[in-house]
């Protein structure tokens, strides 16, 4: 028994026991603290998760608040600047309206003075320009055109657009079809027209002609624009198309700087009187072919009205004063020729009433007043003058 | 969207002059007066895509001399661009044309004064 409670090997195997009873149990407490601290932190984690969701949340919150603010206040500025800009373009294009009537005016005033006339031929282009940007601005702003009295030929309403672009000189009209757009109509036509003819001519080269061709189709009559110019590319076609079947108001300020409004204005001119507005096909020059199609609705019913200037109107106060013919009197008093070859005249025997009446409404002469009848006697004194000056010949023949 | 109401009317000409000439220089008034007068030549048909204004003046040429201001008046348009539509269709040969006849002399008053008292005597 001494032996073994001597023998070193068991109080080793003695201390090793212990330390490793010591070692496991606090091993043990070690994991147990450790497994606590886990069970902590994962709350904890689950916690913050938890907030983080609810920031996200929060987060998406105030951006689509401050999306909707942002889109109010870009309304508000859009809305603002279309009212300055629309109530500005109203004073302009009523100023271009006062200057066009002017020059109408200046026009027939001046109208024998050949160089005058020319230089107030482009004062006048350029004056159609202005208001064709300030009609067209205006109308991006919820403006209105104004408004025609009385229809007018598509050839004239393609003419009217003619003249409001810069390189007028290279568009061709071509129509063989009589038909008038209504009044409402034809103001818009023709500014939409104007921007399609611009649009041709500056983007195809100088020189090259534009040809507006007019044609009637089932629903309605078309007006086929088409340059030579390089097309467009697949972009510039969305683009297009995405502003001319636009149904609202354009964001102006998304035209781009500079601003192109021209489709844009199309395709709200077009939206607004119900015709439809159409670019992108290939014309036979090679260039863009763009065509208005204005519907039947849009078309005046009857013959148009004399009112565009232009018109030979077969009513009395047209009928124009004609110096010639003039009714023959004189020879039926020549009863033959002398010996010496001059004419042998008779007397007149009743000469009050040989005075020729100036038409049938001058033969009742009894209920005219004496001034009447005088005036008509001298009427006729004139007219056999003048039948004695026309007989000679000095004042040269017909053909000059 | 604004009401129709604001559609102010558009009371001027609604084809510009130039457009009508074309952009093209506009004839001297030595070549066609005020005054001188046009016709239409006999057995003329009307050139072919002639646009209104010279088919206003075809109607107008068609029925005896016209002087060119009364064209212009009739047209309602600056007598150089009606001066202009006159001389293409001169030029084409669709028109004749002749100067104004000469002025009378100016006959004293004595002899007017004895015409008219023996008009009133004769009419009178």
């Amino acid at each position: 028994m001494t032996s073994l409670t001597r023998d070193p090997l068991l109080w080793i195997l003695l201390v090793v026991l212990l330390a490793a009873v010591v070692a496991v149990m606090r091993a043990r407490r070690t994991n147990m603290a450790l497994r606590r601290t886990r069970k902590d932190l994962e709350a904890g984690l689950g916690q913050a998760r938890g907030d983080v969701g609810q920031l996200h949340s929060h987060v998406a919150a105030l951006t689509a608040q401050h999306r909707r603010d942002l889109a109010d206040v870009r309304a508000d500025a859009e809305a603002a600047t279309k009212a300055v800009l629309k109530s500005a373009m109203g004073t302009l294009q009523s100023l271009a309206e006062e200057q066009q009537v002017l020059l109408d005016n200046l026009l027939k005033k001046y109208g024998d003075t050949t160089d005058v006339l020319a230089d107030l031929m482009s004062v006048d282009h350029t004056g159609s320009q202005f208001g064709r940007r300030a009609k067209g601005i205006s109308v991006l702003c919820g403006g209105w055109l104004g408004r025609r009295e009385g229809a007018a030929t598509v050839y004239d309403v393609a003419r009217s657009a003619q003249g409001r672009i810069k390189d007028f000189d290279r568009v061709g009209v071509h129509s063989q079809v009589n038909v008038s757009l209504v009044g409402k109509a034809v103001e818009p036509v023709a500014v939409v027209l104007a921007e399609l003819l611009d649009n041709a001519t500056t983007y195809s080269a100088p020189g090259t002609p534009v040809e507006v061709n007019i044609q009637t189709v089932p629903t309605g009559v078309c007006f086929i624009v088409d340059d030579a110019g390089l097309g467009m590319d697949q972009e510039t076609k969305d683009r297009a198309t995405a502003l001319l079947t636009v149904d609202g108001p354009v964001d102006i300020t998304g035209l781009g700087d500079p601003p192109r409004f021209g489709f844009a204005v199309c395709g709200m001119l077009a939206a607004r009187y119900g015709f439809a507005v159409s670019v992108g096909s290939v014309s036979p020059y090679g260039g863009v072919r763009a065509v208005i199609r204005v519907p039947e609705s849009l078309l005046a019913a009857d013959a148009p009205s004399p009112a565009a200037g232009a018109q030979d109107s077969p009513g009395p106060q047209a009928a124009p004063q004609r110096l010639a013919p003039v009714p023959v009197v004189g020879p039926s008093h020549v009863v033959g020729t002398t010996t010496g070859g001059l004419p042998k005249r008779r007397r007149r025997s009743g000469p009050v009433t040989m005075v020729p009446a100036l038409d049938s409404t001058n033969q009742d002469a009894t209920s005219e007043p004496a001034g009447e009848v005088t005036a008509s006697r001298l009427g006729a004194f004139a007219r056999g003058t003048h039948l004695g000056r026309t007989t000679n010949t000095t004042e040269g023949s017909d053909d000059q | 969207m604004t009401k129709p109401v604001e559609e102010a009317s558009v009371t001027s000409d609604f084809v510009r002059s130039y457009v009508i000439t074309g952009g093209r220089t506009l004839p001297d008034s030595d070549d066609l007066a005020l005054h001188t007068l046009v016709t239409l030549a006999p057995e003329r048909t009307p050139p072919l895509g002639a646009g209104p204004e010279v088919t206003a003046i075809w109607h107008l040429c068609a029925g005896g001399y016209l002087s060119v201001a009364e064209v212009a008046g009739h047209l309602e348009l600056p007598v150089g661009v009606a001066r202009l539509l006159l001389t293409d269709l001169f030029e084409q040969g669709h028109l004749l044309r002749r100067a104004e006849p000469p002025r009378a002399q100016n006959v004293d008053r004595a002899t007017l004064e004895k015409v008219l008292n023996g008009l009133q005597s004769l009419i009178g």
